[in-house]
């Protein structure tokens, strides 16, 4: 496995022709604990920020928001490409997203002692969500760029559609189900740390809110200003 | 959402190639997987209709206004044979269905976990439309129409059959988000 991991972070050219030629299978399986591994150490440095129980909260979400994602997407290349005039080649699609992804996870391990410097020189909770905003969207365009050559070197009908569609349920999802595990983030003076927030809708919900909002339309009567 | 193995098709060739769907393992799917998109309503708003009219509002526009295709093709001295405009509409029904399955996964997540019954008719519609553009893209290809009066025609039809669908579809949800809501 680590020589695979190795290949994937050096020579990702090879890595693609494995993919095409070689056992998708077994590429999946690492890539699985690739994400899982290199996800969790992420997860483990985003809850240090608050410390304690969060450490390991966040350790154990992270990892399930991707795979969970990947699970519920990878399907739509396939399915669009196919639609398209793709050829249909379901578990070569399935290793590359996961490789893809696998990659963007390691990028982010990368990213860990840049969150813990900024725990370190006690940068504010809103400063330290924009950083992982910028690292989620850095390690996202990595694996996004991986998944395009590899259609780039295919060449064949439909691929760049499909992976424009697989971006845009990927975008979906991965909010949705992430915005359905939160929080990883937590303030170091918060005093009480959930597993889960209660369920309070979905993204698309909030975002159609804070648009009403916006606008001057209200949904309740009086708003949680404190007295 | 797992493919038939029918749709396997290692022998392929590669490269710019459209490959071609197979039309009956894509017509089971063009016929399950709006049912599907209709349950995913149903399951929202309790209202039955979706069930029925989402594959007959998808399956029906087509097999309607299909016909009106090929005399418009034949007219403006366009079109393909009678049988390849049978198989492009069928391939592109195909890839509708297969786009759609593809779609359903994502879908179901999304508007099972909104609270917004809203939500759930934003996604679906969504996904059905999405599925729709993807079998026009492939009907265009299929027929591979030369000639600029043979491609204004086929924009003409795709509209028109989009607004006929699409009328079709919002007065259903209009009537659903009715119940809904009493």
């Amino acid at each position: 496995m680590s020589s695979m991991v190795d290949l994937l972070l050096r020579d990702r050219e090879q890595m693609l022709a494995r993919i095409r030629t070689g056992e998708p299978t077994a590429i999946l399986r690492a890539m699985v604990l690739t994400i899982v591994g290199a996800m969790a150490v992420f997860g483990a440095a985003l809850g240090s920020y608050r410390g304690g129980i969060q450490i390991a909260y966040a350790a154990v979400k992270l990892p399930l928001v991707l795979l969970g994602t990947a699970a519920l997407s990878a399907p739509v290349l396939t399915a669009i490409g196919a639609s398209l005039g793709r050829r249909v080649r379901m578990a070569e699609d399935l290793a590359l997203v996961m490789s893809a992804l696998a990659f963007g996870a390691l990028v982010l391990a990368a990213c860990t002692p840049l969150v813990l410097l900024g725990r370190a020189v006690d940068m504010s909770y809103h400063a330290m969500t924009l950083a992982m905003v910028g690292m989620f969207a850095f390690a996202g365009m990595c694996s996004l760029r991986m998944v395009v050559k590899a259609l780039g070197l295919e060449g064949s009908r439909g691929g760049m559609p499909a992976l424009a569609t697989l971006c845009v349920v990927f975008a979906l999802v991965g909010g949705q189900l992430s915005w359905a595990l939160r929080p990883y983030l937590v303030r170091p003076r918060s005093p009480d740390i959930v597993f889960l927030r209660e369920r309070e809708g979905s993204l698309i919900d909030a975002v159609v809110q804070a648009t009403s909002s916006a606008r001057g339309i209200y949904g309740r009567d009086f708003a949680p200003v404190p007295e | 959402m797992t493919l038939s193995p029918a749709l396997m098709n290692p022998a392929a060739p590669s490269g710019t190639t459209l490959v071609p769907i197979p039309i009956r393992a894509g017509l089971v799917f063009a016929a399950i997987a709006p049912v599907a998109a209709g349950a995913l309503l149903f399951a929202r708003s309790g209202h039955a209709a979706p069930l029925v009219v989402t594959p007959v509002v998808a399956l029906g526009v087509a097999a309607i206004t299909s016909p009106a295709l090929y005399i418009a093709l034949a007219a403006t001295g366009g079109a393909p044979s009678p049988a390849v405009v049978a198989r492009a509409v069928a391939m592109a029904l195909a890839a509708f269905g297969i786009a759609l399955a593809g779609l359903l996964l994502p879908t179901a997540f999304l508007s099972l976990s909104a609270v917004s019954p809203w939500t759930a008719v934003a996604v679906v519609s969504t996904a059905l439309g999405a599925a729709a553009l993807i079998a026009l893209v492939r009907l265009g290809s299929e027929l591979d129409l030369r000639g600029l009066a043979g491609r204004g025609v086929l924009v003409v039809w795709a509209m028109s059959a989009v607004g006929v669908a699409g009328r079709l579809w919002f007065d259903v949800l209009v009537e659903v988000m009715h119940v809904q809501h009493g």
